[in-house]
This record gives structure tokens, C-alpha cells and sequence, in this order.
């Protein structure tokens, strides 16, 4: 099926997210919740796109109940759409840097920009955007979270579900349940990770990792020294997926040694008259 | 005065919706039975006494109602009933005082037929509702229940489709989308299971239709939905009901026990070999769960908030599932139009807003409760011939419709068709009927920011435009109302406001910016008034407010001076009297009290 974006016309699979299709096609699209494996947040709202589906005016014109002054010059109506999430189902047309599309980019920006003007990810926006500090409005001057939600689901996706949004409306917030370190965290930092503001401080010192306000004693490689996780992950990953493979006589390796490991087995093994124990 | 004729009372209806409850109705009721109980009066002359669902007027509740005469009480007292039933039972006698006065007359009139509150009114979705005791299946098949659902059983889906899609019913429950529409789409999709979802989350403060209709004709539901569960091939359906409405919960239980000892619910039934069961959910309260993706969230277990829906609900709803989900005044439509034909149906309203819709009418208006008229009536002949119009002699100012994220529509459009398409077009919408009556002492501004607040508090907080935007909108107002707005604040709303409408996740973001675009749109002169002249003209934004009495209007009546809490105004009878701003804390109490409008606003 074709998607023509910018003009562009696309080869796309039914079913497949716009954002995917333009990306393939090297047409950029800004996005901030948007990470391929924990896809489906669609809350940051800054990958709107412009989109013209010919078939659906003549539906609505059929049905005749629905508005038709929709104030465009384009007799197909256009709607806003997010790309993250919007699945290509019929042949349309895209616009995703129209001027209409950069004003409300612009005004989402302003808004993320006074709740969080520490984000790093903000900060290059906006400067693409031109788009300035509100200063009669409150922020908190060290905020960097934009609630993107996507700490959240890497902490469920890891099926620890240590974290979560509390709150409604404009109080809302990512915690630990009570604000207590949590019981079920382990420090994994899948959720510092993914956050594209940098908002969730960890430190590795002296051979502990502290996160949401707890302490865990890291596992470094036993051939580089390489940290490699804290104890309660790897605890918890073994469970999940059996004795780990790492773990050889005591021996706790980092993928890089492992790697090699793996490599130096096969020399063995593929040397004659020797066998591996 | 005497009866008109001999013959007694069949039914004396007694109003136990939740704001009779509220008066102790239920005393009255049960007062009355047991009087009549004990007089041991002969059984064809025995009236029966019936506690009924909400008869809509609830200001002016409990309500009596003795029928066939249509005599009608208002305000009756537990106090009341050994006279009532002295006088009016045994002797035909009226007692004038518990009738009705219209506004604006002498005459107290005997019949609801004559108050004009109910004179305007079509009751499609309330046909029931005052008229039966709801907690008896018995009553709701006497006046024709369960005969369309046993007309669909022998309709094919086809032929049920054709007729909803004829009707051009759209949906009430806020978007207004063509029901028919919805449920050909459903059932056009092949994947089993599918369910039926009724929506009675009821969100918007003020607002009671649905709560009157689960309450006072349950079964008009279970009806409904058992046609659409065939239209579509469903064999369960889920009643989303809001925790706070206990008496709608109890209500619907013994609705749907009923319903299945009948034989209408359940395994096989009317012997077709259908199967529909049907179920209650509480709902957790947010007005966000009346969202339908948020709803579903809700029943599957899950936190109560929107996702994004370019995958419409008919295909993947409920645990990804085809789902039909309506909401209980849409349903309530369906038997109606099953039994009397979807042309019937399309032939009452406009060319695109086919039917009757229940509003609720509060604020300022004088009589306030549920009203349900046909598409098209203005809104001048809501809110001032069915409304009786302005308390206080004060005088109008806004209207504002469609539950907290509707817009204000002011004195100018007051000829304006009630439709869907035509509140849209001016800036508001149709939601789900609340319309909240502004007379002159309202704010504009400060309305504006009461349903900001509303939202930001309710918006569930996931996605920038809502979470932020309402923030913000929020902040600006508040700098407004308190003096400290700028000109540019109202293209920033504006701009803001634009953004917000499209770009938002779910419904609630998108439709939260109204209240500030309509005010700003019909009232911007208010709002200039707040920035450039540091005032507010409808003395309610107290920074921006000052009393003054005026000397020459000032009769020294000493009514306001009573009034004030702080002890502000002084003056001899008589004598003119004077308010000490230092003092004073704006409460507005003087000016409301004032019979000779000598406190002005400075
Ligand atoms: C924030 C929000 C709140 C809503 N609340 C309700 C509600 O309380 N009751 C309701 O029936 N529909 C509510 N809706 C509309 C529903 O999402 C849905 O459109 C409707 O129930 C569909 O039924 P209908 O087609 O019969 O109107 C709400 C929508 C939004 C965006
Ligand atoms: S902490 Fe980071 S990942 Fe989590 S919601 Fe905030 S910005 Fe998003
Ligand atoms: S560090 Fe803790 S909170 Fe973060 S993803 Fe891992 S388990 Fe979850
Ligand atoms: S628009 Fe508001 S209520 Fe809807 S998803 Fe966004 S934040 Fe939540
Ligand atoms: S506004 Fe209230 S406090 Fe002020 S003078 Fe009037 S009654 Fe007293
Ligand atoms: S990237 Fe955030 S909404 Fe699409
Ligand atoms: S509850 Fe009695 S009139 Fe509404």
C-alpha cells in the first residue's frame, strides 16, 4: 500500500505505525515517549502529523452527520494524528512539518519546557523550535521529568513494577508506592536508561548502586572488573530465566567476556583430542 | 373544593427518586399505605400507592401525584400525610397549598399536565420514569416492556440495524455519534466474543439523567441492550455504573433478577435459544472513567485511563474484543424505537439531531431538574418557559451546556436551536445535557477558571496538552481574576487553547479548552475588563471587587447590615448606610439582598 509523506510517496505493510514507515524513509519526525520496544505511550503528543485519508471524507459525506467545515482550502479532510501509535490502514497523505503542525509543536514544547526546564531533550527542541522559557510561570527550576511514562513500562516490561504514576491531572508523578525505597525494585536502572531527560538519579560508588532512594551491591566481571548489575538482578534474571549461563564456577562474566569466553571454547572444542569439561 | 366526580383514586404515585429519598419520601409513601391499610377501605376502591423513580422536578420534591386525575403535590411533608390523606384520599378534596404556583401567577394549577415545567416536555427516554414503581418488572410490561425485545428476537440483525440507522439516533452519552452507524460497524466484524457495555458513569457535576433512568426504569436498559447484544451477535453485556450511585446499583440488581426469573436474561431466552447475561460494575468515580477507552481499563481490572484509539472500540474493546458501548439514555431510546419504528423516531428534532434529549436544568433558573424535549427547541423556551426563567427578577447572562468541559453561550444566541451541530458551532457542545442557568452576578473569568480547576484535577495526567495545558490555562486565570493579567494571557489561552483541542490524547483534553475559548469568544469584553480596568464587573472576583451603597437608592432598611457576616455596613433606619472597605470581604451577601439594587459594584 502507498503513504505519501511529505510529498514522498512510501511502500507500507497495512497495519504499520507512520512513524515507522517515515523513519524508514529517513523523514523525521520528533518523538519523546517513543521507544520501539515499549511502544504505545503516546503521551509527550510532539510526533503529530498531518493526515488526509480521501476514503473517510467520502464515508462522513455519506453519513452526512458530521461537520464538514473543517476551515481547509484541501477538500480531504485532515486530522491530527500522533505517528507513534496511528496504523496505516488505507492510502493517505502525510504531512509532518506542516507550519500548522510546528505552531502546535511549539506550543507543546513551551508547556514541557516550564514543567521541566532541566530536560536535556527538551533543550534541543526547543532551540529547533525557537522556542523560549515562560518566565511568569512557576516551574521547578531542577525538574527534568516530562512524564513521558516511559520508566514506567521498562519497570513493567522488566516485571518488577517497582515504580508507577500516582496521582491524577496535574499532580501526577512517578514513584515508589508510598515514596518507600520499594521492595520489588532491583536496581537495574532499565528505567534510568530509557529516560530520555535524564531524570532519574543513580550513582555506582565503591561497589554499591543507589536508585529510588535504595542501596544495592553490585557484581562486577570477575575477568575485567566490568560492573555488571547489581546482585538483586541478577538474582532476579536467573529466576526469571533459569541457573544463568554466566555463572561458571563462581565466575561472573560481562557480555564482552563472555563473548570471548564463548570463542576461546570453540577453539578448544575444535581442536582435536581435546574435550571440554 | 370538591372532587369533580365520585370515584376514587386508582394509583397515588409517591417520588422516591434519590432527591425525594433525600426529604424522607419513603416515610410518605409508606404513611400513606398503611393509612389506607388501616381505614380498611373496600378493595375497588383501595388506591394504590406507588414509590416511582425521579419525576424530574426534584427542587420542588417530594412529589404526590394521584392519578387518573393528575392531581399533583409538590413539597409534601411526612408531616403532610394524615391530611393529605384526610382530605384528598378520602374526600377528593385539594389542598391547595402542595400544588404548584407558575411562576409569575396567582393560581396554583391542580395537574402536572398544566405546570409548565412538564407541558413542553416529550419523553421518549423518560417514558417510564415518575410512572412506575421501577422495582417491579410487572409495571414495566404493563405499559408495553420487553415487547420490542421480543419484536427483535423474530427481526433479523439486518433488520434490526436498518431500523436504529433510520431512526438517526445519535449517541447521547457527549460526541453524539450515530448509534446506527456504531452497531452496523460492530456487527460487521466477525471475531467472537463481543460484549455490550452500557455507560452510566454519569461524570459531569450536575448532571442526573442517566442516575434518573437506572433508578426509575431499569429495565428500559436491560431492553435496550438486548436488542443491541442481537443486532451484533453479543451474549454478554457489563453495566458500568458510578460507586456513588447506590440506589441505581440496588435498583438494577433487582432489575436484572427479575429479568432473568422471566426468562428475558439468561441461557434461553423467550425459548429462541439466546443467550444474554448481563453484569454490574462499580465504577472508581473519575470522571475520566466515563471515557470509553478508560472505561474498558475499568472493567478489565486496570487503572482508569484513556489510550489512544486510531483502533475503534467495535473492533478491539473490552479485552480486545468487538465491543458496543452506549450510553444508558441512548439505550434507553431503543425499545421505543424497535416498537414504534426508527421513521417514527426520525420524523421528532432536526434534520441531523433526530429524537428528544434530557437535559438537566440548574443554576439560575427557576425551576430546576430534568426536562426532556425534542431536538430543536431554543434555548430561550428551555430556560424560560420550561425554566420559568431567571430567579430573583435578575437578569440572564449565559448559559453554559455540555458538563464541565462544555462551552458559554450568551444572551445573544438564546434563539439558537438545541442540537448537536449547533452548539458545536457556537463553541460549546451538546455532552451529555447538563445546562447550568448564569444570571447577571456570574463571572465569566471566574467561571472559566472554576471549570479549568474542575479539569486539571480530573484530567488523569498522561498526555502534555491536558496535563500541562490545563495547568497553565489554570495559572493564567488565576492572575486574571486576581488582577495580574496581561492582553497577550488571552492569545496564549488562545493559542494554547487551539493546540489542546487536537492534539490532546482523549476527549477530556480535547474538549477541556471550551470553557475558556467560549468565555473569551462572547465575553472578551469581561475579560478586558479584569486587565485594563482592574475590575470585575459581576463583583465576584474579590480583588477586583468593591461594594458602595448609594445614598439616594439607600432606604435604611438594615437588611444588608443583617446579612454581612463581618459586621461592615453601618447606618442608622432609616438613614443611608455605608459599607467600610477595610472591613469588608467581598462575600457579596449585601448585594444579594438588596431590594432596592442600592448596593452597587464599584
Ligand atoms: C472525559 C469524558 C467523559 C465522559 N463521560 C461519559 C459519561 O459519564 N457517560 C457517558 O455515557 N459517556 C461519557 N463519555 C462519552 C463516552 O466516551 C462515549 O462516547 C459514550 O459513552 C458512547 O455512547 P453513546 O454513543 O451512546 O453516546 C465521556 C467522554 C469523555 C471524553
Ligand atoms: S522519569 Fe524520565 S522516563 Fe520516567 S516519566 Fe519522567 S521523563 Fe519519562
Ligand atoms: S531500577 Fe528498579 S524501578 Fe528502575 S526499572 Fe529496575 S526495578 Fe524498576
Ligand atoms: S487528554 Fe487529559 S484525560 Fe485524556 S489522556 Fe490526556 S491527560 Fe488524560
Ligand atoms: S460584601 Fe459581604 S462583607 Fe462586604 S459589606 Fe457586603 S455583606 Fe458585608
Ligand atoms: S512520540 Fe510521544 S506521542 Fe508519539
Ligand atoms: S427525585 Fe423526586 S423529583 Fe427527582
Amino acid at each position: 500500500m502507498k503513504v505519501i509523506i511529505d510529498g514522498l510517496t512510501c511502500e507500507a505493510e497495512s497495519g504499520e505505525y507512520l512513524l515507522q514507515i517515515a523513519k524508514r524513509n529517513h523523514i523525521n519526525i520528533p518523538t519523546l515517549c517513543h521507544e520501539e520496544a515499549l511502544a504505545g505511550l503516546a503521551t509527550c503528543r510532539i510526533c503529530i502529523v498531518e493526515v488526509m485519508d480521501a476514503r473517510q471524507k467520502a464515508e462522513e459525506r455519506a453519513f452526512g452527520q458530521l461537520n464538514d467545515d473543517c476551515g481547509e482550502k484541501d477538500d480531504r479532510k485532515r486530522k491530527i494524528v500522533t505517528a507513534c501509535v496511528y496504523p496505516v490502514v488505507a492510502e493517505i497523505e502525510v504531512l509532518t512539518n506542516s507550519e500548522k503542525l510546528r505552531d502546535m509543536r511549539k506550543a507543546v514544547l513551551t508547556l514541557l519546557m516550564a514543567r521541566a526546564p532541566q530536560s536535556d531533550a527538551i533543550g534541543m527542541l526547543a532551540k529547533e523550535y525557537g522556542v523560549e522559557q515562560n518566565h511568569r510561570w512557576s516551574s521547578r527550576e531542577d525538574e527534568k521529568c516530562i512524564l513521558c511514562g516511559l520508566c514506567v513500562a521498562a519497570c513493567d516490561k522488566m516485571g518488577t513494577g517497582a515504580i508507577a504514576t500516582v496521582n491524577r491531572g496535574t499532580t501526577r508523578t512517578v514513584s515508589t508506592p508510598f515514596e518507600e525505597p520499594a521492595e520489588s525494585c532491583i536496581g537495574c536502572c532499565s528505567c534510568a536508561s530509557v529516560c530520555p531527560s535524564g531524570a532519574i538519579p543513580f550513582t555506582d560508588l565503591h561497589g554499591k548502586r543507589t536508585i529510588w532512594n535504595k542501596e544495592f551491591e553490585l557484581v562486577s566481571c570477575s575477568w575485567c572488573g566490568e560492573v555488571i548489575g547489581t546482585k538483586e538482578q541478577l538474582e532476579y534474571v536467573g529466576k526469571r530465566n533459569g541457573p544463568s549461563a554466566d555463572v561458571h564456577g563462581g565466575e561472573m562474566l560481562c557480555e564482552h567476556c563472555r563473548a570471548v569466553r564463548e570463542a576461546s571454547r570453540l577453539k578448544w572444542v575444535s581442536q582435536p583430542g581435546r574435550t571440554f569439561a | 373544593m370538591n372532587g369533580h366526580d365520585g370515584t376514587n383514586f386508582e394509583k397515588i404515585l409517591v417520588c422516591c427518586g434519590t432527591c425525594c429519598l433525600a426529604n424522607n419520601s419513603m416515610d410518605i409513601d409508606s404513611g400513606l399505605k398503611e393509612r389506607i391499610q388501616q381505614a380498611g377501605l373496600p378493595l375497588e376502591v383501595e388506591p394504590m400507592v406507588k414509590a416511582t423513580g425521579c419525576s424530574g422536578l426534584c427542587e420542588n420534591g417530594p412529589i404526590v401525584r394521584f392519578l387518573p386525575d393528575d392531581l399533583c403535590y409538590y413539597k409534601v411533608k411526612p408531616g403532610d400525610v394524615d391530611e393529605v390523606f384526610e382530605k384528598t384520599v378520602l374526600n377528593k378534596q385539594e389542598i391547595d397549598r402542595l400544588m404548584h404556583r407558575e411562576p409569575e401567577q396567582r393560581n396554583r394549577v391542580r395537574t402536572r399536565e398544566e405546570n409548565s415545567f412538564y407541558k413542553k416536555q416529550f419523553r421518549i427516554a423518560l417514558r417510564n420514569t415518575g410512572e412506575i414503581d421501577p422495582f417491579s418488572i410487572q409495571d414495566y410490561m404493563e405499559r408495553g416492556g420487553y415487547s420490542a425485545a421480543k419484536k427483535a428476537l423474530k427481526m433479523t440483525p439486518e433488520e434490526i440495524l436498518t431500523e436504529i440507522e433510520g431512526s438517526g439516533l445519535r449517541g447521547r452519552g457527549g460526541a453524539g455519534f450515530p448509534t446506527g452507524r456504531k452497531w452496523r460497524q460492530c456487527a460487521g466484524i466477525g471475531r467472537y466474543p463481543k460484549y455490550t457495555i452500557c455507560n452510566g458513569d454519569e461524570g459531569d457535576p450536575g448532571a442526573f439523567m442517566d442516575r434518573c433512568i437506572l433508578e426509575g426504569d431499569p429495565h428500559s436498559i436491560i431492553e435496550g441492550m438486548l436488542i443491541g447484544s442481537l443486532a451484533i451477535g453479543a451474549n454478554s453485556g457489563y453495566l458500568y455504573i458510578r460507586n456513588e450511585y447506590g440506589l441505581a446499583v440496588r435498583t438494577m440488581e433487582e432489575a436484572i433478577c427479575q429479568a432473568r426469573e422471566k426468562g428475558f436474561l439468561g441461557k434461553n431466552i423467550f425459548g429462541s435459544g439466546y443467550e444474554f447475561h448481563l453484569q454490574i460494575v462499580k465504577g472508581g468515580g473519575a470522571f475520566v472513567c466515563g471515557e470509553s477507552t478508560a472505561l474498558m481499563a475499568s472493567i478489565e481490572g486496570n487503572t482508569g485511563e484513556p489510550r489512544a484509539k486510531y483502533i475503534r472500540s467495535v473492533e478491539r474493546g473490552l479485552w480486545g474484543q468487538p465491543t458496543l458501548l452506549n450510553n444508558v439514555e441512548t439505550w434507553a431510546n431503543i425499545p421505543e424505537i424497535i416498537n414504534r419504528g426508527g421513521s417514527w423516531f426520525s420524523s421528532i428534532g432536526t434534520e441531523k439531531s433526530k429524537g428528544t434529549k434530557v437535559f438537566s436544568l440548574v443554576g439560575k433558573v427557576k425551576n430546576n431538574g430534568l426536562v426532556e424535549v425534542p431536538m430543536g427547541i431554543t434555548l430561550r423556551e428551555l430556560i424560560f418557559e420550561i425554566g420559568g426563567g431567571i430567579i430573583g427578577g435578575r437578569r440572564f447572562k449565559a448559559v453554559q451546556t455540555g458538563g464541565p468541559s462544555g462551552g458559554c453561550i450568551p444572551q445573544e444566541l438564546l434563539d439558537m436551536k438545541v442540537d448537536f451541530d449547533s452548539l458545536e458551532a457556537a463553541d460549546s457542545m451538546m455532552g451529555s445535557g447538563g445546562m447550568i442557568v448564569m444570571d447577571e452576578r456570574t463571572c465569566m473569568v471566574d467561571t472559566a477558571r472554576y471549570y479549568i480547576n474542575f479539569l486539571s484535577e480530573e484530567s488523569c495526567g498522561k498526555c502534555v496538552p491536558c496535563r500541562e495545558g490545563l495547568r497553565r490555562m489554570l495559572e493564567v486565570l488565576d492572575g486574571i481574576t486576581e488582577g495580574k493579567g496581561s492582553e497577550e494571557d488571552l492569545e496564549l489561552l488562545i493559542w494554547l487553547g487551539s493546540m489542546m483541542k487536537e492534539a490532546a490524547l482523549c476527549g477530556l483534553g480535547k474538549s477541556a479548552p471550551n470553557p475558556v475559548l467560549s468565555t473569551i469568544k462572547y465575553f472578551r469584553q469581561e475579560y478586558l475588563s479584569h486587565i485594563r480596568d482592574q475590575r470585575c464587573p459581576a463583583g465576584i472576583c474579590k480583588k477586583l471587587t468593591t461594594f458602595r451603597i448609594l445614598e439616594e437608592k439607600c432606604t435604611g432598611c438594615g437588611l444588608c447590615k443583617k446579612n454581612c457576616g463581618v459586621g461592615a455596613i453601618s447606618g442608622k433606619p432609616r438613614l443611608s448606610h455605608v459599607i467600610d472597605e477595610e472591613l469588608c470581604t467581598r462575600c457579596g451577601n449585601c448585594i444579594d439582598v438588596c431590594r432596592f439594587q442600592a448596593v452597587e459594584i464599584g
